[in-house]
């Protein structure tokens, strides 16, 4: 989740509140305190669907309202601009949408550049998806001549990225600079690079990669230009997230005017979307009564503009926000406006039978016939790789479900028998007093279907074939299940100690001394003795 | 209660009989059998142990010759008659016996000639000489003198000689008619002196012979053995099954191969969502069947027909038919409601989940989750509050404070918090009602309260653990020695 710094004595300017009142209510605003906090600053989280919170000018502007200090929506003056943006066909299998404005009068100090840089990043992850769907970039206009030019264009072209002092075309950029090996894969299937450039051919940026070195913003920047470009229409709410929060800082949105050779349209738009709803709907979602009256309060305080109109609230959706995509959105927003420390918690009286799966009520039976053996449980991963689940236990490989992308080779497959994973659990524990005896039930997936398994097994100097055949025995005794019992193939076993177990005619599993190889092959000396039981899927198919 | 052994000898001891050769004799047993029970009877104040040291003089081989023959000055004084020249006494081995005869006065030399003064009487060491001939002597009952004379000639070695002398005590005494007829002192009873046995106190006779039976020290510690368990963990895991069955929820299971239809796309996470990224999820080489998706895929593109936007975009069903490990139990959960629209519903799951994250201390790429969900008619959020509440102060955390919160599939989300000694508020899992874009779909016309949370979080707070992976990979002495009524 975005991680926003909050300076205490920034924060307390742009809020009018205190420090300490702030910290004590912004938990119920929706955040999460981290764990980083100093003297001048804390770190707060805040959640993936609120990107207008990305950015302390973001979270004062929702803490004014969520304290009472200034409540309902905010209204953002705007100053009709003539720049032109012009968008050419070229880009338009590229990279189509672009949203543009520019911000005048800025005073930049350091928080203020801090949270417009993380802004910028935050956005990129969380509305962006890593610049694929948005990139944004911002620029000092004062170095360059409108109108402006969006087009793509040939990755030969030659331009000074930011932070290089030499010209590299658009192609080597990819190659070579951080910013062009970090997201050049976005790019990777196009014939044509996006690129924008002044009256002058100047470039601004070359997006979502890199901006040119020409408009980087300096501490005497005081006006902007801000692009935000990509796949979605989302491109227009992250750049009313970012002119709002300049204009947080005191800044002048000013709109241009983007056209193509079929539309013209002038952004950024700031009209808040208009919702109606019913205080009898959100009551009934969220269990409270409250009237429209107090249902817009609620909502003004979250800073939607409200007015109640007969028995309807109508409702104007800030356009910085991006979340609200139904009605139980701003439902949600009220809840919290109200409080959620103030909602009562009550218990429904839908009145039903408690009912456990029949798979438990087996594996509670289970669990009592081995512990009354003498084994102890242990619950080991399901993930494991071949090199233990085949190799180590001398089994031919078979097919078994397999991780694409696995984080680790240890655990790359999904277990077909528990067994090995006892091997393990005996490993780990070389150190500790024999006899040892220990068993594990739990899923294993056969075909890509979910089967339930027990596996036990019993180390000591004396570990042999009867007592498990013992164990074996008192299992399926308890369990009523009727078996046949054959030598066993499986080259787990010792040669001519390992038996299968056959009910109805399908092999239900196998018991026996495992072979010595594989003992030492988990780093183990003593003798072994094993089973493994098939107990049946979760339809409802077991053995007893 | 006293063994044969000791019974025998207190007895002997009482007889008058003091020392142990005469008691293991008496007895036809070793010495050292009768003095060790010596000892315990004397540690049981019942006789008292008289420890004496006696020096016994014993003949050296030298000794022993003069002994049988005389001291060699009496044997030269016999030799030289009324005188004779020292010229004839020049045998080197007379030179002692000349010197003794001088020094006890016996002979002078005058003019190269030793003559007898006549003066010659029987010396103490003579006598004491005669006395040992025969057999060592105590030093006691010897001459001191001539002790002193035959040790200072190397005649005789004196050994110093422990022995002992029992005495009975008065509590000795009190006893001796209780020993009665005891034999044998045992540690296990036969089975047929537990069937024939007559018991008298402490004693058993059986078979015309009176047994004691041996007390035990039963402060002393014993072998340490463990009986077989349920795993610490599985016993967390059923007291939540426990207490979701005891509120009316019916307990469900699904695969652990699931499509990304259940896992993702039902729960309307956009398909670009950064949760389905290979970096979190484990995806496997292979598609799944999916239902009849125009519904899912109406919803996801433009909001179907409840007031939605939708996320845009197109929607792809060959994303959807990509299966995954489930990443969490809500792809169970929202299949099963799929199938059972219809109110009331209380269902439960608690099964493992998959998360593609490296093993550490605190994560592992496996865990269990539990997951709650009522659908019913007129269910709110603030019952949600209820039932979170409920379930946690069963869990034992009798304080729960509620957060807002934010889970992709559901509206109005929050998250639970609760109080621990020493902690302070810990969250713990996550709640909501699902989205009516999540609902709809499925023909499920009314609101859907939903919880999860992680066990083994739960876990690592009520086992005390610090580490996460002890719960699959135990150490078995952990497993042995973590009490069954420990408190979880």
């Amino acid at each position: 989740m975005p991680v926003v710094r909050l300076y205490y004595e920034d924060l307390e300017q742009m809020v009018g509140a205190s420090r300490d009142y702030v910290m004590n209510r912004i938990a119920m605003m929706g955040a999460d305190i981290g764990k980083i906090a100093t003297e001048t600053y804390v770190d707060v989280e805040f959640f993936p669907d609120r990107p207008d919170l990305f950015s302390s000018e973001g979270v004062a502007r929702a803490l004014q309202g969520f304290l009472g200090i200034k409540t309902g929506l905010r209204e953002y003056q705007m100053t009709f601009g003539n720049i032109l943006v012009e968008v050419e066909d070229s880009v338009k299998d590229v990279r189509p949408i672009i949203g543009c404005a520019v911000v005048r009068g800025l005073e930049f100090s350091n928080e203020a550049i801090e949270s417009l840089m993380n802004l910028q990043e935050d956005l990129h992850w969380g509305l962006g998806r890593n610049r694929r769907k948005v990139a944004i970039g911002v620029h000092d206009i004062s170095r360059v001549k409108p109108p402006f030019r969006y087009l793509g264009a040939d990755p030969e072209h030659k331009f000074v990225p930011l932070d290089f002092t030499s010209e590299m075309s658009m192609r080597d950029i990819l190659k070579k600079h951080p910013k062009g090996i970090e997201f050049g894969h976005i790019l990777a299937d196009f014939k044509r690079y996006p690129l924008i450039l002044d009256a002058n051919n100047a470039v601004l940026s070359f997006p979502p990669i890199i901006n040119g070195e020409l408009t980087r913003v300096r501490d005497d920047t005081h006006d902007l230009f801000i692009d935000v470009t990509g796949t979605d229409p989302v491109v227009h709410k992250t750049l009313n997230i970012v002119v709002t929060s300049l204009a947080e800082r005191g800044g002048i949105i000013e709109s241009v005017h983007i056209k193509d050779d079929k539309s013209h349209f002038i952004s950024p738009n700031l009209a808040p979307s208009k919702w109606t709803i019913r205080a009898e709907e959100a009551n009934a979602l969220i269990g409270f009564q409250l009237s429209s009256e107090e249902l817009a309060e609620c909502l003004s305080r979250m800073r939607f503009g409200v007015s109640v109109v007969g028995d309807k609230v109508e409702v104007q959706v800030p356009a910085y926000r991006a979340d609200v995509m139904h009605s139980w959105d701003i439902f949600e927003d009220a809840a919290k406006g109200y409080g959620y420390d103030k909602l009562l918690a009550e218990l429904p009286r839908t009145v039903t039978i408690g009912k456990p799966h029949p798979i438990e009520i087996k594996k509670a039976e289970i669990r009592e016939i081995m512990s009354g053996l003498g084994y102890l449980e242990t619950m080991p991963f399901t993930l494991t790789n071949e090199e233990i689940h085949f190799h180590k236990m001398k089994r031919r490989p078979i097919e078994v479900t397999r991780i694409m992308h696995p984080i680790s080779e240890l655990h790359n497959i999904i277990r077909i028998s528990i067994l090995p994973t006892l091997m393990e659990i005996f490993s780990l524990n070389q150190h500790h007093p024999l006899p040892q005896r220990i068993f594990a039930l739990g899923e294993v997936v056969e075909n890509g279907k979910t089967k339930i398994n027990l596996a036990a097994a019993s180390i000591h100097s004396a570990a042999d074939f009867s007592e498990i055949r013992s164990v074996v025995d008192a299992i399926l005794r308890e369990m009523i299940v009727e078996t046949s019992i054959k030598p066993s193939e499986d080259a787990a076993f010792m040669p001519g100690r390992g038996a299968d177990l056959i009910a109805e005619g399908r092999n239900i599993g196998c018991f026996g001394e495992l072979h010595p190889e594989v003992i030492r092959a988990f780093n183990l000396e003593q003798p072994i003795a094993a089973l493994e039981l098939r107990l049946g899927d979760l339809q409802g198919a077991w053995i007893a | 209660m006293l063994s044969e052994n000791e019974a025998n000898v207190l007895r002997a001891i009482s007889e008058e009989h003091s020392d142990p050769q005469t008691i293991a004799k008496k007895l036809g047993v070793k010495v050292e059998t009768v003095r060790a029970s010596a000892d315990v009877l004397s540690e049981k104040n019942l006789i008292r142990v008289l420890k004496h040291v006696d020096e016994i003089v014993i003949l050296t081989e030298e000794g022993k010759e003069y002994a049988k023959r005389g001291l060699p000055e009496r044997s030269l004084l016999e030799s030289i008659g009324n005188g004779k020249p020292m010229a004839e006494l020049k045998d080197p081995s007379l030179k002692i016996s000349l010197g003794w005869l001088r020094k006890k006065g016996w002979a002078i030399i005058t003019g190269g000639v030793i003559k007898p003064t006549g003066i010659a009487p029987r010396g103490t060491d003579e006598e004491v000489l005669e006395q040992l001939l025969d057999n060592s002597k105590s030093s006691s009952d010897l001459d001191p003198d001539g002790l002193t004379t035959l040790k200072n000639r190397s005649l005789v070695i004196i050994e110093k000689k422990k022995s002992w002398k029992y005495e009975i005590t008065i509590q000795g005494m009190k006893l001796i008619p209780e020993l009665g007829e005891i034999t044998e002192s045992i540690a296990h009873l036969t089975p047929q002196m537990i069937k024939f046995g007559e018991w008298k106190g402490n004693n058993v006779r059986f078979d015309g012979r009176l047994y004691s039976v041996r007390p035990y020290d039963v402060a002393l510690e014993a072998e340490k053995i463990f009986p077989g368990k349920k795993h610490p963990y599985q016993r967390l895991i059923d007291k939540m099954r426990e207490i979701m069955l005891e509120m009316g929820f019916i307990e469900i299971k699904g695969e652990i191969i699931q499509s990304s239809f259940w896992n993702f796309d039902a729960l309307f996470q956009p398909q670009d969502h950064p949760a389905r990224d290979m970096q979190d999820t484990f995806y496997l080489d292979s598609e799944a069947e999916i239902p009849n998706y125009a519904k899912i895929k109406e919803m996801h593109e433009c909001g179907g027909d409840i007031g939605s936007t939708g996320w845009g975009g197109c929607w792809n069903p060959q994303i959807a038919r990509q299966e995954v490990l489930r990443t969490h139990t809500t792809a169970v959960t929202i299949k099963y409601l799929a199938d059972q629209p219809h109110p009331p519903i209380k269902a439960f799951a608690i099964d493992r989940v998959y998360r593609r994250e490296a093993i550490d201390a605190t994560h592992t790429p496996e865990f269990e989750q539990l997951e709650g969900v009522i659908m019913d008619k007129d269910v709110s959020f603030r019952h949600l509050l209820g039932v979170l509440q409920e379930f946690y102060a069963m869990m034992g955390f009798q304080e729960v404070r509620f957060r807002p919160g934010y889970f992709p599939y559901t509206e109005p989300s929050v998250e639970p918090e609760v109080f621990i000694e020493g902690l302070g508020w810990v969250e713990l899992g996550g709640a909501g009602v699902f989205r009516k874009e999540v609902t709809a779909p499925f023909g499920i016309d009314h609101p859907v309260l939903a919880w999860g949370l992680g066990v083994s979080r739960v876990a690592m707070l009520k086992l005390g653990l610090k580490d996460l992976r002890e719960l699959y990979q135990s150490d078995i002495e952990w497993l042995r020695k973590t009490p069954l009524s420990i408190n979880i």
